[in-house]
């Protein structure tokens, strides 16, 4: 039998990457943990391992291609258990394997319903069913015939309402969100993201609301269930028609006693009945979207939300049976507070049809450039300050000039970058709130008591940030072995998520390419950047001692331009004028370094 | 706990159990507060002739009850003798002893108590009469409204006569009456009703619904109506009373309906318990911005904020249900309101309603009633008593409890149990409700053998066998999702 294999969990917040490398095709036999692609995500490039042995089918993906965690990458042919599957299981079985996604379950086949199950026969589209309905792609506008899909916005036993959107769709124009024509639930997706299709295509199927969803279409399923559950659940129809309706006429629907009209000739109709109404929440159910009592949340969280001003049912779950749980509250508190932002709303921005003043050509952004947009989307939000100073670094110039081959021996570079990563792990010692984090929902600052200092380097494809560990532990020389070594791995694409988080400063240095002063923007959740220009010598005025006038004269010195943004929120400016001109004093005297750091 | 900064002065009117919560919470939050009612002690109808009296009353009855039971187990009592006085003073002793102690903790709150009844002069300022005589004018920052609900009295049937009693008059235990006609199946009548017949009354009750406590779920409300078949001398269901006339030595009551057999019959007593109404007609309210819906509670927001935005309302005037413990919850979400608490919101997801019967009647959350209603997905899962060790050791087996479960997260949405001790079971599916649990958490949970709680977490593993599910028809699970 075959099962469907999706893009697994691949760590937090990673929830997509671009397909850099297929290593397996249709027909080859794999085993289990065997590497079935490289992806490229925002953190890192992973090698996705398979989660079973057997022979590939089918496969779903095509390098290029973004994937998302849970979408379906190829069908594994088990090894022996293979075509000769009754009929009678096979109906009962697409919701273990389709459990993960939409995709998956559209990618297996239509999930087939039971026999016994009347109202929703599932069959192909245009079966002519009362009550079903196919969703074909709708004209896009003048001379578009197709387009990319870009994301399905629904998924199958979704209830949707007519000019929902259901799917967005990239044609040569632009990216269009595409409206449902019917109103429904979801039984069936037709499409995947990635895909290409053409107007007139089968979408989606939606059943009109007064049916019944077939059980093994059903992906939403909290944990797989057994077989056994899944026939189990196969089987209720057919038993609910043999049971009509249970224990008629006996329960008076509530409201009749409530009724004036019911009650004996009273003078008080108003009056209530003596038996207490429980009129709880979880009734209230509007026909969009969630209520309040649809959220599990526990009372204390569902406090918190209203506490810190947040719609409990904007809140995404993390927790265990989809609760709410505290730090899902205060993680939304925070992206919203983000998001809130007049800049967040940026990318919504319609763009004009360039294509109409000239040639255009549309390049997708890759992984490192998508993850330097939305970080620099969320920084958006940090009221930044810009600090510039300069260091005299005419001593220290000197010292690396004499020890540079040492460090080339052990295979480094003493660069700036090295020094001034030393030096910076001796200011947060300082001052330790360069290294801290805001928490503004619980409005508390969080202070870290380790120095990892990211350090910007340049790639082929764009920004990169690695990470150097417990930099206050090692000496220059290492620095300078590390730094190397690490922006050789960045480069090579080599780095590993690990090498990319922890950080709680950043150091970026442009010097060598070239330039002053510029203002870095910070790299959030930290609070402080340091930039780095291009070190110039530069006639710097020595006044006579004693002389009280512009007596003396010129020397050159070499001047190394350093940029401090911070984030104004927890950082005033004194505290960073304090703080720039401690790192100029270390970058004119390392001994300081030893001294204070 | 957050103190407010300033000191605010607030009145709350009335001191049954949602007015003292709010004033007691108010003091402790540094307010300061004067707490106005016309009994002695704060307590309101709860404490004085609702549900402690009435419970008293019931502990003795089961006393009986099951003294009378034991007869099957080999151990016979000669049938009971009343000392009435003794009862009624044992009953009365119960209630001064936690007014008194309410009083007490009020005055160690250092709450001004005054005995009387508030009229508005505005929006912020009361007059009181006072019970010893003489007025006082005082104006608040805040008042509460805590004013409760009464009896509903039927004209016609609600006849002035010794003999037509409401609650208050039936807990005063008059006399016990050879035989008592109970108008109302609810869950008053039915409570008062199971004490007079423990007592030795002929008790009947006439419902003009087609079941007893209507609105619950009929599957719990039948073993209560098997078990009230026997002890109860008649159950007139589908009947109206239509007449109700005082004759020498009884009350002749004319019945009407399909199923009335005897069309007249005389009573020794009659207890009126249809239903309770709001005491909204407060003195000079019109000076106010409150306002009242049609059936004349007091109209409130979610912090329990009346229109007016000085006056809040809390308990039976600001709506149903009407219950003590809603009560209490919202006076504690409107003092953090005025305390100027962002989190207070009254947004419980399962209240609990609890009959004090024989069998008892408890049930929280979504019923399976309202579902249907609502034509909302559920799933229900069942545990009959009959297999629970600890029902058999108590030879009471007719008990059942149900869970009634969102089928597609598996969240527990509502419960409903009946038997012994169910009024003390309900609070663990309250809290499961709260914590939003599904249906694997009860079922993990280890709950203590041999109880009467395991019959929760064994409905829950039923819930995930095939012998309990109950399928609800086609049509009412596609509009759920």
């Amino acid at each position: 039998m075959s099962t469907e294999v999706t893009l697994p969990e691949l760590g937090e917040n990673v929830s997509s990457g671009d397909l850099v490398k297929l290593l397996v095709k249709p027909g080859d036999r794999i085993e289990k943990d065997q590497p079935l692609l490289e992806l490229e995500t925002d953190k890192a490039t992973v090698e996705v391992p398979s989660p079973s042995s057997g022979t590939v089918k089918e496969v779903h993906v095509r390098e290029g291609q973004k994937l998302t965690v849970g979408q379906a990458i190829l069908s594994l042919e088990a090894g022996d258990n293979g075509a000769q599957r009754p009929a009678a299981k096979r109906q009962a079985e697409p919701e273990p394997s389709a459990g993960k996604t939409a995709a998956a379950s559209a990618a297996s086949a239509p999930a087939p319903a039971p026999g016994a199950m009347a109202p929703a026969p599932s069959e192909g589209p245009g079966s002519g069913q009362a009550g079903r309905k196919a969703v074909a792609l709708p004209e896009l506008g003048e001379n578009i015939a197709s387009g990319d899909l870009v994301k399905v916005l629904v998924k199958v036993g979704d209830r949707i309402e007519k000019d929902q959107p259901i799917i967005e769709i990239e044609t040569d124009k632009a990216t269009v969100e595409v409206p449902s024509p019917e109103a429904g639930t979801v039984t069936e997706i037709a499409v995947k993201a990635g895909q290409k299709i053409n107007v007139g295509d089968l979408i989606l199927m939606v059943s009109s609301s007064a049916e019944v969803l077939p059980q093994g279409g059903l992906p939403e399923q909290p944990e797989p269930k057994s077989t056994e559950n899944v026939m189990a659940r196969a089987a209720e129809p057919a038993q609910a028609a043999e049971e009509p309706s249970v224990r008629d006429g006996e329960a008076p629907a509530r409201g009749t006693w409530e009724a004036p009209a019911e009650a004996p000739a009273q003078e008080e109709p108003a009056a209530a009945r003596a038996l207490p109404n429980i009129a709880v929440m979880p009734a209230r159910r509007p026909a969009s979207g969630r209520s309040p009592a649809d959220v599990a949340a526990a009372p204390s969280v569902r406090q918190l939300a209203r506490e810190i001003g947040i719609d409990i049912t904007d809140v995404e779950a993390t927790g265990r049976g989809g609760r709410i749980t505290f730090d899902d509250v205060k993680r939304h508190a925070r992206e919203s507070r983000i998001s809130a932002l007049p800049g967040a709303a940026a990318p919504a921005l319609p763009l004009p049809d360039f294509a109409k003043w000239g040639e255009i050509e549309r390049q997708p952004m890759n992984a490192v450039r998508r993850a330097t947009a939305r970080q620099m989307q969320y920084a958006w939000a940090i009221p930044h300050v810009t600090q510039n100073d300069k260091a005299d670094t005419t001593a220290l110039e000197k010292l690396r000039q004499r020890f540079s081959e040492r460090a080339e021996r052990m295979g480094g570079k003493l660069t700036t970058t090295a020094v001034a990563l030393k030096i910076v792990a001796g200011a947060l010692k300082v001052f330790p709130r360069f290294a801290a984090s805001l928490d503004l929902a619980a409005e508390e600052v969080i202070l870290k008591k380790y120095v990892h200092i990211g350090v910007a380097v340049d790639t082929e494809r764009g920004l990169i940030v690695p990470v150097i560990r417990d930099v206050d532990k090692k000496n220059i020389l290492e620095l300078s072995v590390e730094l190397a070594e690490v922006a050789e791995r960045a480069r090579n694409r080599k780095l590993g998520p690990q090498d990319l988080e922890g950080g709680v400063f950043t150091i970026t240095n442009l010097g060598g390419i070239g330039g002053t002063f510029f203002s870095p923007i910070i790299n959030a959740p930290q609070v402080a950047i340091l930039g780095i220009g291009r070190s110039q010598w530069e006639p710097v005025f020595r006044r006579e001692s004693g002389s009280d006038g512009a007596k003396g004269h010129f020397e050159p010195r070499l001047l190394l331009p350093l940029s401090l943004s911070y984030d104004h929120r927890i950082i005033d400016g004194a505290d960073a004028a304090r703080f720039l001109r401690w790192l100029a004093e270390a970058f004119e005297q390392p001994f300081l370094l030893s001294l204070e750091g | 706990m957050k103190k407010v900064p300033e000191k605010k002065t607030i009145a709350v009117i009335g001191a049954g159990p949602g007015g003292y919560a709010a004033a007691f919470l108010a003091a402790d939050l540094g307010m300061q507060v004067t707490l106005i009612d016309r009994d002695p002690n704060p307590g309101g109808v709860c404490l004085y002739v609702g549900c402690i009296p009435s419970k008293a009353l019931l502990h003795v009855a089961a006393l009986i009850n099951e003294s009378a039971h034991a007869k099957e187990w080999g151990v016979s009592f000669p049938s009971p003798k009343i000392d009435l006085e003794k009862l009624r003073g044992f009953k009365n002793n119960v209630v001064g002893k936690l007014t008194g102690g309410l009083g007490q903790l009020s005055k160690q709150r250092k709450v001004t108590y005054l005995r009387g009844t508030a009229a508005f002069m505005d929006s912020r300022t009361l007059k009181v009469q006072k019970l010893e005589g003489g007025a006082e004018q005082l104006r608040f920052d805040n008042i509460i409204l805590a004013t409760g609900s009464r009896p509903v009295r039927i004209p016609g049937v609600s006849i002035d006569s010794p003999r037509v009693m409401d609650s208050t008059g039936a807990l005063d235990l008059p006399d016990i009456p050879k035989s008592l006609l109970v108008i109302g199946g609810g869950y008053i009548g039915l409570e008062l009703g199971t004490v007079y017949a423990a007592l030795g009354t002929k008790v009947s009750v006439v419902e003009m619904m087609p079941g007893l406590l209507p609105g619950a779920d009929r599957d719990l409300v039948r073993p209560l109506a098997q078990r009230v078949q026997k002890s109860f001398a008649a159950v007139m269901l589908n009947t109206k009373v239509a007449s109700v006339k005082e004759e020498k030595g009884g009350i002749r009551v004319r019945f009407e309906g399909p199923e009335v057999k005897e069309l007249e019959q005389v009573f020794d007593r009659v207890l009126v318990s249809v239903g309770r109404r709001p005491n909204s007609e407060i003195d000079g309210l019109e000076k106010t911005g409150v306002t009242k819906n049609a059936r004349g509670f007091i109209e409130v927001d979610l912090q329990r904020r009346t229109n007016d935005p000085a006056i809040y309302a809390i308990g039976d005037v600001a709506g149903e249900p009407m219950l003590a413990h809603k009560a209490s919850h919202e006076g504690r979400v409107a003092v953090e309101a005025i305390a100027g608490h962002k989190g207070a919101s009254f947004e419980p997801r399962a209240i609990p309603a609890v009959v004090f019967t024989d069998p008892e009647i408890a049930w929280c959350g979504l019923t399976e009633t309202q579902a249907e209603a609502e034509k909302r997905a559920i799933k229900v899962a069942r545990f009959p008593w009959a297999a629970s060790g600890r029902a058999v050791t108590l030879d009471r087996t007719e008990g059942m409890t149900k869970l009634i479960i969102d089928p597609e997260t598996e969240r527990l949405l509502g419960a409903g149990i009946v038997g012994p001790g169910a009024g003390e079971l309900i609070a663990e599916c309250v809290l499961a409700i709260e914590m939003s649990a599904v249906a694997s958490d009860i079922k993990l949970s280890i709950h203590p053998h041999p109880t009467l709680s395991e019959t929760i977490m064994e409905s829950a593993e039923s819930y995930f066998g095939q012998a309990t599910h109950i399928y609800r028809p086609a049509s009412a699970r596609g509009a759920g999702g």
